[in-house]
């Protein structure tokens, strides 16, 4: 086991070394990576939340709106990406869908629960005031919501960053092209890609866990941790 | 009808020509699919089952041995999540490569690999359920008079048993897609198919090789929920 | 309480174990062993024709393209036919990766091309001037390092650079030289490619073609980038199948940077020892002997472009040729 650690811290400085001799390509793979995760990002929230919002806002479709989220989870990614290869060829294009569908549920999902689960006492304090429906949405509901709303955001967001590795599978370039080469970076290589992977997910999770906390109105604030953000699934799953 | 070279040539036998559906390389040729689906993609699905049955079933085991140590020693909960969580954080595509030097092309490294993936939800689902059990019960059992050992097996861990089938539900869906990438180093599985695909391009294997593993992701999925109902029937009605 | 963590710390390093030796047992048990090949039914009953009985097996794989596949599952059958045991192990991966894993013991043998194995594995500059010398040099270098080669193949899988007809004909290119013509250009190919002196580093080297902006596709998609337009030129194999279809113009390779590539099966010595030497290798031979630039071409086509199995394909090349 001594000889087996020993290898591994060797390979992990060798892995930062690797950074160091080719911080061009990799910052190079690091911007792709993070314009297919974004693109694929802004998608499902155009998608996911003025769908969640509504629904959740109107108080229907919660079978769907809350299974949403537990048949996205089920989906295998692999499988995601080879059925669009099928359909939509390899490329940008492809691996953006397969991630809009697997960044979609986990923001629905939020949205909904969020809107649907306002406190309706306050909803019926505004709708008493004489406030239209819209009113309603826009000054009591969203504001209230936007906490759990952006939790959802910020889980789909690292799952897709994560995921996004496999985009090398299918043409769409990012960091997952290094990992998939050790033939040409040799295991230093993957485990530097693997690296600016985690780290990238990690910075993705702050720099949203900081926009949550500034939307959240302070009442509602409940401080997540990374751990709770990988889990959130398993927290709504039980 | 054999084509024949010269006398030393070999013998080039006429090879069947592909359907106009296979060659064009239309979307889905179900003739493909139909005549290779006993000999490629049942035993693609039987691995597949495999390895992710393996991988829950030991990860449930260690998983469930830490839990209680978690429970009954608090310190060990941080730093076993923090373990459990840094593999978690490994891009599984690098995890898998970086197994082969130490065990090889085979399944074991693979294993490793997934069974790694489910300590972190396993565990975590065991201990938030072990602790969420309701102070009442606890009181409740030690007026009974019951041990320590028996208020775990006969109270604790069956209120956290929703809990725990959660964590079980949810590593299972992700161990199934976390093994399509293990054909990576050639372990099969479902994921072998999909990877020999990007040779050819062959859009049937790809749509067909997807389609069973969200398949088989959504089936285990719903049977799990529905063990779930069945061993937590005094579990409220929740959503999902 | 403390009972219970005893046990269950008991029970974690039991687990521990029992996984070890459960997923062990399991490891060789792997998807390619295609069940139930005709090959044990061989009419001759004398027990020579099964020199391998009694033999331990030998796990055998192949690199991560179809030609490769279809090798594979012929060494396999073949093989199988004369009684051995075999694990074939394909799709491993690119040169570098497989090579590893036959020096490490992962594998025990894989068909390798004799250029690849001067220029990649040896990592020797100087290129050959015969396909035999390059055999030789390859046979050399393998037998220093403890592995040793069969017979070399006839035919001959070389890289070149294709692009469409009709962008080679609006540029005028029909060579290697004629890309120096053209201002910038994308060229597609596998990343490996690209810092190899059987790749564009020896292009940069050996013709001055310094304007060729390097792409990094997955092997196997050159074909359908080429038809998309997403790279003017990419990096293909000429033995393709998919060449066959005429929409493709190889640009020839007239000082040769590309080498020579016959197959030549590379096996560890002392497993080549264990399961008989000789006698192994001749079964290696004899399939190599057959492998001439329409054979292999014509099972390309049937996998690549028809869509059969290379196990099925293998198998009725092996049968015509009375191998199996």
């Amino acid at each position: 086991m001594g000889k087996g650690t020993g290898r591994l811290m060797h390979s992990i400085i060798d892995a930062f070394q690797f950074i160091g001799d080719n911080l061009h390509f990799m910052l190079t793979k690091t911007v792709e990576h993070l314009e297919l995760s974004f693109a694929a990002i802004g998608v499902a929230i155009v998608i996911a939340i003025p769908l969640g919002v509504a629904l959740g806002h109107l108080h229907k479709g919660s079978f769907v709106a809350i299974n949403a989220s537990n048949m996205g989870r089920a989906l295998p990614s692999l499988a995601v990406i080879s059925i669009g290869i099928g359909f939509l060829g390899i490329g940008f294009i492809n691996v953006m869908v397969a991630l809009v569908i697997l960044a979609v549920p986990p923001m629905l999902t939020n949205a909904y629960v969020a809107v649907d689960g306002v406190d309706p006492d306050a909803v019926e304090a505004a709708r008493a005031a004489g406030m239209k429906p819209s009113q309603v949405l826009w000054t009591v509901e969203i504001p209230l919501a936007v906490g759990l709303m952006f939790a959802g955001i910020r889980t789909g967001a690292v799952y897709v960053v994560a995921t996004a590795t496999l985009a090398a599978l299918a043409g769409g370039g990012g960091l997952g092209d290094v990992i998939v080469n050790q033939a040409t970076y040799g295991t230093p290589g993957v485990l530097a890609g693997a690296l600016m992977v985690t780290a990238l997910a990690f910075l993705v999770e702050g720099v949203f866990a900081v926009i949550q906390r500034l939307l959240t109105p302070k009442a509602l604030r409940h401080e997540e941790g990374p751990v709770d953000v990988l889990l959130a699934p398993a927290i709504e799953g039980t | 009808m054999l084509v024949q070279l010269a006398q030393a040539g070999p013998v080039i036998p006429t090879f069947q020509r592909g359907s106009t559906c296979e060659r064009e390389n239309r979307h889905f040729c179900w003739d493909w699919f139909s005549s290779h689906w006993s000999n490629t993609f049942v035993p693609r699905l039987v691995e597949h089952i495999e390895l992710v049955a393996i991988a829950v079933g030991i990860g449930f085991v260690i998983a469930m041995a830490c839990a209680l140590i978690a429970y009954r020693w608090k310190w060990f909960d941080g730093p076993a999540t923090g373990v459990f969580a840094f593999f978690y954080t490994i891009p599984s595509l690098a995890f898998f490569q970086l197994m082969v030097p130490f065990t090889g092309l085979t399944r074991l490294s693979a294993e490793i690999a997934l069974i790694s993936y489910t300590l972190l939800i396993l565990f975590r689902n065991i201990v938030t359920g072990l602790h969420e059990v309701p102070p009442d019960a606890l009181e409740a059992a030690q007026a009974m008079g019951l041990t320590r050992n028996q208020t775990l097996w006969r109270v604790e861990l069956p209120l956290a048993l929703p809990a725990i089938m959660a964590g079980i539900r949810i590593a299972t869906v992700t161990t199934i897609s976390l093994a399509t990438i293990a054909a990576f180093i050639g372990v099969g599985g479902l994921g072998q198919p999909i990877f020999n695909a990007i040779q050819t391009g062959f859009k049937t294997q790809f749509i067909a090789a997807g389609v069973l593993a969200v398949l088989l992701a959504f089936v285990a999925d719903a049977l799990l929920v529905l063990v779930q109902r069945l061993l937590t029937p005094w579990a409220r009605a929740r959503v999902g | 309480m403390r009972d219970i963590a005893k046990r269950a710390a008991c029970g974690l390093l039991l687990t521990a174990a029992a996984a070890l030796g459960v997923a062990a047992c399991g490891s060789d048990n792997n998807s390619s062993t295609s069940t139930g090949s005709a090959a044990a039914t061989s009419t001759t009953a004398a027990a020579a024709a099964q020199p391998g009985k009694g033999k331990p097996a030998v796990t055998i794989g192949t690199k991560d393209f179809t030609e490769e596949f279809i090798l594979g599952e012929l060494y396999k059958q073949a093989l199988e036919a004369k009684g051995y045991t075999v694990n074939l192990k394909k799709n491993i991966g690119a040169t570098e990766i497989i090579d590893t894993a036959l020096t490490s013991h992962k594998i025990d043998a894989y068909p390798e091309y004799t250029g690849e194995s001067v220029a990649t594995v040896a990592k020797r500059n100087e290129p050959a001037k015969t396909a035999d010398e390059e055999y030789q040099l390859a046979k050399q270098f393998y037998e220093t390092r403890g592995q040793t080669v069969s017979e070399p193949t006839p035919f001959e899988d070389v890289d070149a650079i294709a692009a469409t007809k009709a962008y080679a004909q609006k540029h005028g290119l029909t060579t290697m030289e004629d890309l120096k013509k053209l201002g910038k250009f994308s060229l597609g190919a596998r990343p490996e490619f690209k810092n190899r002196q059987q790749g564009l580093a020896g292009m940069k080297k050996v013709y001055g073609i310094n304007n060729a902006d390097f792409r990094q596709l997955a092997l196997g998609v050159q074909y359908q980038a080429l038809d998309s337009g997403k790279v003017d030129t990419a990096n293909i194999f000429t033995t393709d199948a998919q060449l066959a279809s005429g929409k493709y113009t190889v640009l020839k390779d007239p000082k040769g940077v590309f080498g020579f590539q016959n197959v030549a099966f590379v096996i560890d010595k002392n497993k080549l020892a264990q399961l008989g030497g000789d006698q192994f290798m001749a079964v290696i031979n004899g399939v190599n002997k057959l492998l001439t630039t329409p054979a292999i071409t014509a099972m390309n086509k049937a996998v690549a472009i028809d869509k059969q199995d290379e196990a099925t394909v293998a198998k009725q090349f092996l049968t015509a040729n009375h191998l199996v």
